[in-house]
This record gives structure tokens, sequence and C-alpha cells, in this order.
């Protein structure tokens, strides 16, 4: 193999094996564990889509699915939505660029990586005091962030100054002679303090590694993981390591991809080739659900997958040609009219879930109100009505974006109560200040007298709370108030929602007695008690109709003269 | 012109399209506003909420992130 034709081969596979990672991440959606990393299940899936899948048996882990998940995290190639893992709208751009360049800005993200230490990953060595998330709490010796970039630029040095084909031992007795503190301080070797490798042991080892005579073992180790996976990955040298040997590779253009896809009439896409083009693979992904089976590339289109590429932007004439143009033999018919009916379908129902909403207020004209270059910033669509939305940008962002005295109402937030009660049944909403909470609650209970007063409506407020509940509508209607309403509105509102029930007035018979003992002795008597329809209180009883002659007699009996006068005792 | 921010927004083709929709989801109550008879302003949470009811009836609406 020419030095040319290997570096190619190099970088692609890196390229393929970073893609492998984010397909499974795009047809798995991962749940992030506490740790920040996502699950098993996951990275067992991942590793095997890559070039030389890792051999779980041996018990290194995966230490290429790490790799390249950190480098995917340090180009912000992946983000957390919820609890799940997903590919972000960098990777898009990201894969948008062409393969040189994709190349070096992996190589930048290596060389500067403050979350990767190939130490964790380098399978001949253990960490006993290494947490899951890349971090030591016992004194170590294992370097930090900037010693590992550091290291990681001098191994680069001495690689990319080796004379053609070298023993990977030659490699180390260099190193060794001129720079042996690359990244593990050799300075103090002679002390007491500095007899081990604190922190590091030979895998399944029962002690820290002993110093002297053992740089190979530990400084050794990790030249070797570097040679391996990033050095030889990203393209920098070709390396074998069964033979043992490193070859620095010159710096080539990219030859061009050949491959091809076949789509099949169920909506299955099969990729064949042997140069194939991680860019327009991942373009592919974001559209047809990858269906990783180790190392074969299948995709399915699916109706879901299909809409949600629509809705970042993407336009279905345009994925359609894409495909087509992969494709030696022309599109199946039934592929072409579902992907042409799931778009029109799609187009019916949109829905903006985080959005920034300007609302066009009277016979205003947005357009001209918003300058060209700032619409296009946001990347708003004209809604129906003339007003505008978009998704929502981020909050910094927006605020400086936005026209001078305007601002923002933000309903990720407790907004402002704006509504205030006036005398009688009158409200006040002054219209700059009304959000669109406010706006709701004032349609549900009042109507509209002049811009900025508003009237409580009784058959509105009764359907409005028949319709979510009286103690729904009390509650968005308590929100909305600046200050309480008054005793007397409280009470008409509370009985128009029905919370309330309906009072009596009018006459009624009473029976009221004054001391507690001689009305449970009355209570006690089924004669009095046939007549009670309701105990209204301590001595105070509603009777039937008719009751107060019914009690009035059998007091008589009794020798008792009732009084008339409810109101002396 | 107002800017109302993390909001939820569907647009459909007609009237009876989003009614349906809100419908399916029972949002119909929770609309913030309506500022034309086929674009509702909703809760961004109410938005998902549809989006989620609409998925699992087969209809894929065309969401913008």
């Amino acid at each position: 193999m020419t030095p040319a034709a290997a570096q190619l081969k190099g970088f692609r596979t890196g390229d393929l094996d970073l893609l492998a990672v984010l397909e499974a991440v795009l047809a798995r959606a991962p749940k992030v564990l506490k740790s920040g990393l996502p699950n098993l299940a996951f990275v067992r899936a991942a590793n095997a889509g890559l070039q030389q899948p890792d051999d779980e048996s041996e018990g290194h882990g995966f230490p290429q699915v790490e790799f390249w998940l950190t480098l995917a995290r340090e180009l912000s190639l992946l983000e957390v939505e919820g609890d799940r893992l997903v590919v972000s709208a960098a990777a898009d751009a990201f894969y948008g660029l062409e393969t040189r360049r994709r190349r070096d800005r992996l190589r930048e993200a290596w060389l500067d990586s403050r979350l990767l230490n190939e130490f964790a990953l380098t399978p001949e060595l253990e960490l006993p005091g290494l947490k899951r998330a890349g971090t030591v709490d016992v004194a170590t010796d294992v370097p930090g962030a900037e010693a590992m970039a550091a290291g990681r630029r001098a191994v680069l040095q001495f690689v990319s100054h080796l004379a053609g084909e070298t023993p990977l031992r030659r490699l180390w007795s260099q190193m060794q002679a001129e720079a042996p503190g690359f990244v593990i301080s050799h300075a103090e070797d002679a002390s007491w303090r500095n007899v081990y490798y604190r922190g590091i042991r030979e895998r399944s080892g029962r002690a820290d590694v002993e110093r002297s005579g053992n740089w190979q073992i530990v400084e050794g180790a990790l030249i070797a993981f570097m040679c391996e996976l990033p050095l030889a990955r990203l393209g920098w040298v070709e390396f074998d390591r069964k033979r043992g040997v490193v070859e620095p590779l010159p710096e080539t253009d990219e030859g061009g991809a050949d491959f091809e896809i076949i789509v099949q009439p169920s909506g299955e896409i099969l990729v064949l080739g042997d140069r194939l083009d991680a860019g327009a693979l991942f373009r592919l992904a974001r559209f047809a659900l990858p269906s990783p089976e180790g190392r074969r590339r299948r995709y399915q289109l699916d109706k879901k997958y299909f809409t949600d590429a629509l809705g970042r932007g993407c336009s279905a004439s345009g994925l359609l040609d894409f495909l087509a143009g992969l494709s030696r033999s022309p599109l199946p018919q039934n592929v072409r009219f579902n992907l042409e009916d799931w778009s029109a379908l799609s187009e019916r129902i949109k829905i903006w879930p985080d959005a920034l909403f300007i609302e066009r207020e009277g016979v205003e004209d947005l357009a001209a109100l918003l300058p060209a270059a700032l619409r296009e910033k946001l990347g708003t669509t004209v809604l129906s009505g003339g007003h505008l939305g978009c998704p929502m940008p981020g909050d910094a962002e927006l605020r400086q974006m936005l026209p001078p005295r305007r601002k923002l109402l933000d309903y990720a937030r407790r907004l402002p109560p704006v509504v205030a009660p006036l005398e009688g049944l009158g409200l006040s909403a002054p219209s700059e200040d009304l959000h669109l909470r406010a706006r709701q609650v004032l349609a549900l209970v009042a109507t509209r007298q002049s811009a900025d007063r508003w009237e409580l409506d009784q058959a509105l407020v009764t359907a409005s709370a028949k319709a979510m509940g009286a103690e729904e509508l009390a509650r968005r209607l308590d929100e909305a108030l600046s200050r309480p309403l008054s005793a007397p509105l409280t009470v008409a509102l509370r009985s128009w929602t029905g919370e309330f029930p309906v009072p009596f007035v009018g006459q009624a018979e009473l029976f009221l007695c004054d001391n507690p003992v001689q009305a449970e002795l009355l209570e006690q008597q089924p004669r009095f008690r046939a007549w009670v329809e309701r105990t209204l209180g301590r001595g105070a009883f509603l009777l039937r109709l008719g009751g107060a002659e019914a009690v009035r007699a059998m007091l008589k009996e009794l020798g008792i003269s009732p009084r008339t006068d409810p109101r002396k005792p | 012109m107002k800017f109302h921010g993390h909001v939820g927004v569907i647009e459909t083709s007609d009237a009876t399209t989003l009614d349906e929709a809100l419908a399916v989801a029972r949002c119909a109550s929770r609309v913030l506003a309506r500022p034309q008879p086929n674009l509702a302003i909703l809760e961004a949470d109410d938005a998902r909420l549809v989006i989620a009811a609409l998925e699992e009836r087969g209809l894929h609406p065309k969401v913008i992130r």
C-alpha cells in the first residue's frame, strides 16, 4: 500500500467509525445514565458498527467507542435532550465540511481535548482510582488534562519526524532518551516518594507499577495506544500492531468516494462500495433511519423520521434528488410516491414546540418593521395572518437581536399579573402589557369593553367553569390578577362558577333554643326529630313545612310555651 | 408587535384540522390564543403533548425545532 492510500484508509476508517457511533445514537437515542455516559447496550451496538470492533471478552471495555464519543462531545456533535443523547445541529454542519476539513477539526479536537484521558483507555494499563467520569480521587501520577494535551503533541512531534517505517521499540527508546517526562515527570525518580507510578497498574496487576525499568510498560503502552487509535485513525500514521511498526504518512489530499445505494421498494436502503463518503452517509442517516447491523450499512425510510428531517428545514424534493443521485437505478415509484405523500401530509400540520412567536397587532406590517437581516438570522416563517414564527433562539442571542424598546414575554417563566379589578364588574388590562396567558383568562371570563377595559360576564364564567372546572378557572384568574378581587366580586364569581351553592333568602320555619343541653335533649325525641329538615348549628334547626305547629304542640304538652320573637332569648 | 418566547405554535392547513389536532391531544381548552382560525398558540409543554398524541395515532406533523 502506498503511503497516500494508507492515509486515505486510515482517516477514512476513523471517519466511518465516528459515523458508526453517531448512527448508533440516531438509531437508539440512548438514555444517559447518572455518570453522564450512555448505557451499555448502546455502547455494544456502536462498537459492532466499527471497522475493527473491540472484543468485549478481552475485558478492556470499549476504548474506541469512548474515544469517538469523547471527540463528538468535544466538537458538540452530540447533546443531551431530556435524558437522551441525541445528535446536534452542529453535526449537520460538521458533515457538510469536506473530508479534509473534517479530519482537521477532529485532529484539533483530539490534540486539545480536556475530556479525554488516554491512560484510562490503554488496554495494558489499569487505573484503580479512576472513576467512571474519568476523574481520580486518590494520590496518583495519572496526568491531568493539561499534561495529556502536551503529551499528545510531544508524541505527534516524535512520530512525524520518523524516517519511514520504524519499529515501535525504537520510537520508545528515542522518546525515553529525549523526552522521558512527556506526560509523567521523572525528574525525581531517585526520591523515596517516587518509587511507583502511583495509581497505575498493569492490567490485573496487584500493585502499582514500579518506576525503575518500567517506562516502556507505562509510557510505552500509552504511546502504542496513541499510535493505534488517534494517530492512525486520524490519518497521521499507519500502525501495524502485529509487526510493531509505525510509519508517518505525508499530508495528501483525500481521494474521492466510490459507492452507491440500492433503494428497495420496501424503503430499505443498502449501501454498496468500499470507498464510502461519511458526509453523504450522515446526510442519508438524518432522514432514513440507520439500522446498523455490524458494519453493513442499511437505512430504512420511515414516515416519522422523514418528517423530522423536513422539520429541520430539509425539502422533500431536495432529499429525493439526493437519494436519486446516490442510486444508479431510478428510485422505485412507490418510494418516490411515499416520500412526496409524507411531505404533503406533514405540511398539513406544522408545529413549533418551542417557538418565538412575533405577533402582528392591528394592521402593522412586520416585514416592514423588522429588518430583513434580523428575520433571516432568526429564520422566521410567515404564519397565517401575517404573524411570524421561528424556533426559539438562545435567550442571550435573542436579547442582542431584539429591536430597541421591545421586550420579550418569556413563557418559560411566570409572567407578571397584568389584570386589575375595578369597581363593579370591570377589569383593567393595559394592552401593551397583556400577555397571552392573561388574554386567555380574560377570554374565559370577560368581554372587552374598550382597548384596556374588560367586564366580567356571568354566562362566559359559567360556561368556562363547566368546561374546565371551577377550581382551575379560579386558579388561572388568581394568577392573572395584580390584586385580589373584592369580597362581593369574589362571591359573585364563585357563585357563577358553581363553587358556591345557590343561597336561600326567604321565610322559613325555624326552631331555636339557646341552651345546648336543652337542644340535645329535644334532639333525642323522635317526635321532634321527625320534623327537623336540617340542623343549622347547635340549637338551630330548620323544620319541615308545618313543623312549627307540630313542635309547638309537642312543647305545650310539656307545659312549655315557645317564644315567637327569634331575636330575644 | 409583541415577542412571545418559548411558546408552542401550531399552524394547520385549515381550521377543522386544527380543531381535530387539539381535540386528539385534549388541549383545546388550554389554547392560549387563536390569532387565526388555523393558528393556535399554546404553552410549549402542551404543544409537545399535541405532537405525541398525533404521532401515537400515526399522524406525523412537521415539527420545526
